[in-house]
């Protein structure tokens, strides 16, 4: 009776769950770093903290539509039990969710806001009165919604990591490679971003920043990575077994060449050849638009690959003598 | 009312079994199961080669595990577990995220495509229920599956599981199985 029970959407919903994540965590970072008393990456805060709250938001959506009853989706939050990984994400992801769009709210230009109200009919007080200015609670904002991005980010991972019932998640790893690899795929995509916009240009300290930031996340993953195979190899059969399906199996070639080579080593090395001359040498970073552009698409293919790995491979993982594959 | 403690279990004398599916076709006909649906089926290991040939035959289902992992992941508390041990679904509270049928380290569960939930064995619960056994081991030729009560000293099952060999699958899982088989 052994099938795959969970496919493609839940491997979207946990990308965009960990993109909005990382997107609020790198533009949350972006808004407290200053140089000389004033902001050093406006512009990144402001991009990440609108583009943060979507990816999550349709992630839900499409979770819920995939349920066998999606209409009753509401009992995730009238029945709490604590023990479940799912109720307690529900709630984290809800929350986070909210916390994202006033981060973004109070982000939006003036003008922005102001079209957005006159849009509302004058009768609609109550709604009015929420026309307010939370630009001054940016900080505080932020600061709220660090431990719940990072809640998010490790949760995707921890949907996973605590069944027990599959040797291919429950190792004490998951949740960690998860997050860096969320956070990862957050400033990644933040670059994307702003290279992409064209109107306003992305200048070369932006492009240092989110370069910097990601080489810092890609190694934390990386290194989450090599020991998840290493103490997969020296532990107990089940787990051995599990780790074949990368190590030989069928998810071996998309493990090793598209997810790590692709997906993970390559915008590295990328990232490192632009960084690494400015750090060392003592060169001026350039800041190479189109090298940007492949090492951030790269990570985000890398990031989504991790997901859909483990979610098959994951499923197909078992205790039973016969139960792999069969 | 009778309020002694109960903790019903199955013990499976494999060697007994001769794959004729009985139990899986009663059980389908007593519970309704949908076509390409199961709530037991037959496992065969085979070994070796004619004439050295060995084919081992053994019946699979849901294990009623003492500490149920799909019970422990259900979001809303639709998977639950009775004071005698049996593991259901209560169909009203399942959303069909089969976050269960993942963290089930035996396979035991389905997806009801009509309703949208997850269906597995219920051990005849309303059989049981009204004093009789599920509709596998009546059906059973072989005798090969006992039903009982492992707090009732009295019954087979007890018997059985005091004088014979067994064991339970893959008690490493750490659900504890309650699934006999004797050896
Ligand atoms: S065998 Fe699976 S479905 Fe049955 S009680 Fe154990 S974990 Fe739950
Ligand atoms: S599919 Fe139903 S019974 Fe299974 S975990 Fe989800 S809500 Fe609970």
């Amino acid at each position: 009776m052994h099938e795959l029970n969970w496919g493609l959407l839940i491997v979207v919903y946990l990308f965009l769950g960990g993109l909005s994540a990382g997107l609020f965590f790198a533009a949350g970072l972006a808004n407290y770093l200053e140089v000389d008393g004033q902001p050093a990456y406006p512009r990144i805060a402001r991009m990440g903290a609108l583009l943060a709250p979507w990816p999550v938001a349709l992630g839900s959506a499409l979770l819920i539509l995939d349920l066998g009853n999606w209409y009753r989706f509401y009992k995730l939050f009238t029945h709490f039990r604590w023990e479940s990984p799912m109720s307690i994400g529900s709630w984290l992801l809800t929350l986070f969710t909210v916390i994202a769009f006033v981060y973004a709210f109070a982000w939006l230009p003036e003008e922005w806001r102001r079209s957005l109200f006159a849009k509302v009919p004058a009768t609609w007080k109550q709604v009015h009165r929420l026309n307010v200015d939370l630009a001054p609670h940016r900080k505080t904002l932020a600061m709220i919604g660090f431990p719940f991005s990072i809640g998010v980010g490790i949760y995707t991972g921890v949907l996973l990591g605590a069944v027990s019932a599959r040797p291919f998640w429950n190792t004490n790893l998951v949740a960690q490679m998860f997050l860096f690899s969320a956070l990862s795929s957050g400033a990644a995509a933040l670059l994307l971003a702003m290279v992409l916009d064209k109107r306003n240009p992305i200048e070369t300290h932006e492009t240092k920043f989110l370069i910097t930031l990601d080489i810092v996340f890609i190694s934390l993953e990386l290194f989450i990575i090599l020991p998840y195979l290493i103490h997969g190899q020296l532990s107990v059969l089940a787990v051995k077994q599990a780790l074949w399906l990368i190590l030989g199996g069928p998810y071996t070639v998309v493990f090793w060449v598209f997810f790590l080579g692709l997906g993970l080593l390559t915008p590295l090395a990328i990232e490192v050849y632009e960084l690494a001359p400015s750090l060392l040498k003592d060169r001026v970073f350039h800041g190479n638009r189109s090298l940007a552009l492949a090492a951030s698409s790269l990570v985000l293919v890398g990031g989504f690959l991790l997901r859909y790995i483990f979610v098959y491979a994951g499923q197909l993982s078992s205790f039973h003598k016969l139960g792999m594959l069969r | 009312m009778d309020i002694r403690k109960r903790r019903y279990a199955l013990v499976i004398d494999s060697r007994k079994c001769i794959n004729c599916k009985a139990c899986v076709v009663a059980c389908k006909a007593e519970n309704g199961v949908p076509i390409g649906n199961f709530r037991n089926w037959i496992t065969a290991d085979r070994q070796g080669e004619y004439p050295k040939l060995r084919i081992d035959f053994e019946p699979e289902q849901c294990h009623h595990c003492e500490h149920p992992s799909c019970v422990r992941v259900c979001p809303t508390g639709a998977s639950w577990q009775r004071k005698d041990g049996v593991v259901l679904v209560y169909a009203d509270d399942c959303i069909g995220c089969r976050y269960c049928m993942v963290a089930c380290p035996y396979d035991a569960r389905y997806f009801h495509e009509e309703s949208g939930t997850v269906h597995k064995c219920t051990l005849c619960s309303h059989r049981v229920d009204k004093g009789e056994v599920p509709a596998c081991v009546e059906t059973c030729p072989s005798k090969v599956r006992v039903f009982g009560d492992l707090e009732d000293p009295s019954s087979r099952l007890h018997e059985l599981l005091a004088t014979r060999r067994h064991h339970v699958k893959e008690p490493q899982t750490g659900n504890g199985p309650q699934l006999y088989y004797l050896l």
